[in-house]
């Protein structure tokens, strides 16, 4: 498991050294008395990346960026962005910065167009400039039904949606996401994960910060995975999945096999586990194609009766689990 | 701009509120003057009295008449045999006037009064009064004359002398002129709309102010501006200028109403008054409603604690009933709030007869203990502030 790590680790630095970069971090460690929320993090994030931070509740995601954004003072470490070391005084890097946090942040007593026309105010004084870019940010969340409604009014969805719009209608080339779709539905899900994509489609460099690994896989060029304060892993999602060793998981919910077949399974081409629990069985493939298919043909060979059968690649939570051991969602 | 614009836009939700404050303020100040121009209040008139005494009344009986008549009317009985004056001990008239309340008292001076009372011997005089507040006006300038001329002849001073003197004391203090009387009730007026208005003053300033504080400095959307382009000490001093006008408006609108009420006294010195106590108050209001906004986490706290700072000191220091009738210890506690140094300010603007150097000086003593108020809820609201920013980081 090391071993892989350190291997990731070095294509990752190789990189780095290939690509300009917008954030720089260095052993970057914060405590909380006897707690290490942070543990000499190092880091970069590259121009026009979306970097995904993954890790369960309390791994330290929400502290990192709040250190980044000088939200927080850290105990040691160098934080830089735009090559330029990151303070609270820093305004010439924050003017560049746009901030989506977890908690909406709005004014109940503003309307959806007022409220984007005063976050986008804090960065954008000439008022013709501001009038348009709130009307994208507007258009890019999908508010335009809604600009005149107040924030009690709107769904939890559209109240992420105008979060987001609050925090990047300025057109930042840095957008920190921590976590934003958190208790939102799947419509208003896709639409946040789309606008997120366009933004980096402009230019924008992206860091997304959540638990969810379905949205990490669909969006992050990058991810970097976070345990107990530490990276723990770190690369492309392909480059993560390899760590797992595991090329397919074929889950068969059965309805009667005899051991004798089992054991015949698990001397099948590639299989590198099986494990048997009550009526659902997983096979495990390390490598190999059409493992599905050969597979298929052996459980009608040996008239083997199941209900369902289906295949998965290994997924982010199986790395986590390589990893530490344990699910990330634990 | 944006924030002063923004300011504005959040205050529109908290509007309705203050209008209702002001609202309050303007009916009780409407509805203090109805009741002020319906009543049977005090008024200039002279009652008028009997004064029966010598024939020829010289010395010290004529000046006794002579000042009598500076507060009262002295009339020559009609009697029933047809005459007039004289010493009708048992003219059924007399009594009549006095029982019908024609005339408010019937003063009789002894023969020998005034070589009496120069020798020392005190006679008194016999008076029959209606009792009610004439009468007794009356009778108090009687006994301010007696205890005078007492306090000379003990002196040692001869008649000639005596006369003079007492003139030149009891003369010195004119009776109140139908044009005083008339400022009064109207410096009564001012004195109970500005009293009011330390309710409505306080009430609206501090939820207004409180409120949009808490809009601008919840968690979140701090946060949000923290790590915004904006400097944030920048948008500090922009929301307290939002603030002092917001409150310089309000106290102007305050002012205003105050004008078109009372103008009779709005537009002398007394109501500049008035106005210079109100202006401090409102500044203190200004940091009241700082210190709560940065105290009271959440906006359902807010209306609850700002109905007991603006009612409970409203209370406490005389705001709706007159600080005479509150209990000595209540007024004790008083002390320790801005609204009663307001009050009292209010109270002694009434009572002021002339407005110069000399009597302006405890109000400028009380306004100071306002602006020392104020300036300690500022130093508490910045250490909270301090604090907060501390448990931030």
């Amino acid at each position: 498991m090391i071993t892989h790590l350190f291997r990731g680790q070095r294509r990752y630095l190789e990189r780095g050294k290939r690509m300009k970069k917008i954030i720089e971090v260095e052993n970057l460690t914060k405590t909380y008395q006897e707690l290490k929320a942070v543990d000499n993090l190092s880091f970069f994030v590259e121009e026009g990346e979306i970097l995904g931070l993954l890790g369960p509740n309390g791994s330290g995601k929400s502290t990192t960026i709040n250190c980044l954004l000088s939200l927080l003072h850290y105990d040691r470490g160098r934080i830089r962005i735009f090559g330029q070391d990151m303070t609270p005084d820093a305004y010439e890097i924050k003017k560049q910065i746009g901030v989506v946090f977890q908690d909406v942040a709005v004014f109940e007593e503003l309307t959806v167009r007022d409220n984007i026309d005063y976050f986008c105010g804090l960065y954008i004084k000439e008022k013709a400039l501001r009038k348009q870019y709130v009307q994208e940010a507007v258009e890019l969340t999908g508010l335009e039904e809604f600009v005149k409604f107040y924030p009690k009014q709107l769904s939890g969805g559209l109240l992420r949606r105008l979060n987001i719009a609050c925090g990047i209608a300025h057109r930042p080339r840095l957008i920190f996401l921590d976590e934003p779709t958190v208790a939102v539905d799947p419509q208003s899900r896709n639409s946040i994960l789309d606008g997120i994509r366009v933004l980096r489609e402009r230019g924008a460099t992206v860091v997304y910060t959540t638990h969810y690994m379905e949205e990490v896989e669909q969006l992050c060029d990058r991810i970097i995975i976070l345990d107990r304060g530490k990276i723990i892993a770190e690369g492309t999602n392909e480059e993560l999945k390899e760590l797992t060793g595991i090329e397919e998981k074929v889950t068969v919910e059965l309805k009667k096999i005899e051991d004798r077949q089992v054991e015949a399974i698990r001397g099948l081409e590639h299989v590198k586990e099986v494990t048997r629990s009550r009526n659902l069985l997983t096979i495990i493939y390390g490598e190999g194609t059409n493992n599905f298919g050969k597979l298929l043909a052996f459980l009608e060979q040996e008239s083997v009766r199941y209900d369902k059968i289906y295949s998965e690649r290994p997924t982010l939570n199986d790395v986590f689990l390589e990893l530490t051991g344990k699910e990330l969602r634990d | 701009m944006l924030i002063l614009k923004t300011y504005f836009q959040v205050l529109k939700k908290y509007s309705g509120v203050v209008i209702l404050f002001t609202a309050i303020l303007l009916g009780f100040a409407c509805f203090n003057f109805k009741t002020k121009d319906n009543a049977v209040g005090f008024s200039a008139s002279r009652p008028d009295i009997y004064v029966f005494g010598e024939e020829e009344e010289t010395g010290l009986s004529a000046l006794l008449r002579d000042y009598l008549e500076e507060y009262a009317n002295i009339r020559k009985p009609v009697l029933k045999d047809g005459g007039s004056g004289g010493d009708p001990q048992e003219d059924e008239a007399v009594e009549d006037a006095l029982f019908y309340r024609d005339v408010a008292m019937i003063i009789r001076i002894p023969e020998g009064f005034g070589s009496d009372f120069l020798d020392g011997k005190r006679p008194a005089l016999a008076v029959r009064s209606t009792k009610d507040a004439e009468a007794s006006y009356v009778e108090m300038q009687l006994e301010r004359f007696l205890e005078t001329a007492g306090t000379l002849q003990q002196a040692g001073y001869s008649e000639k002398e005596l006369i003079k003197r007492a003139r030149e004391i009891l003369w010195e203090t004119v009776p109140a002129t139908a044009a005083g009387s008339m400022d009064s009730e109207a410096l009564s007026g001012a004195t109970f709309y500005y009293n009011f208005a330390n309710y409505s003053l306080l009430a609206g300033c501090v939820y207004a102010i409180a409120m949009i504080l808490s809009s601008f400095r919840g968690k979140q959307i701090h946060r949000r501006t923290v790590v915004s382009g904006m400097n944030y000490r920048i948008l500090n001093r922009r929301l307290l200028l939002a603030n002092s006008l917001f409150t310089l408006l309000l106290w102007g609108l305050y002012v205003l109403i105050s004008m078109v009420l009372i103008k009779d006294v709005m537009f002398t010195k007394h109501g500049l008054c008035y106005m210079a106590n109100s202006f401090v108050f409102a500044c203190c209001a200004l940091s009241v409603g700082f210190l709560i906004g940065n105290l009271v986490p959440g906006k359902e706290a807010l209306s609850g604690v700002i109905n007991v700072v603006a009612l409970g000191s409203s209370f406490l220091c005389g705001a709706f009933v007159p600080v005479q009738w509150l209990p000595e210890g209540v007024l004790k506690a008083a002390h320790l709030l801005p609204s009663y140094w307001f009050i009292q300010n209010n109270e002694l603007i009434r009572k002021m007869e002339t407005v110069d150097a000399a009597s302006i000086k405890p109000l400028l003593i009380n306004g100071a203990v306002i602006l020392l108020f104020a300036a300690l809820f500022v130093a508490l609201t910045n250490l909270l502030e301090r604090n907060s920013r501390r448990r931030r980081a």
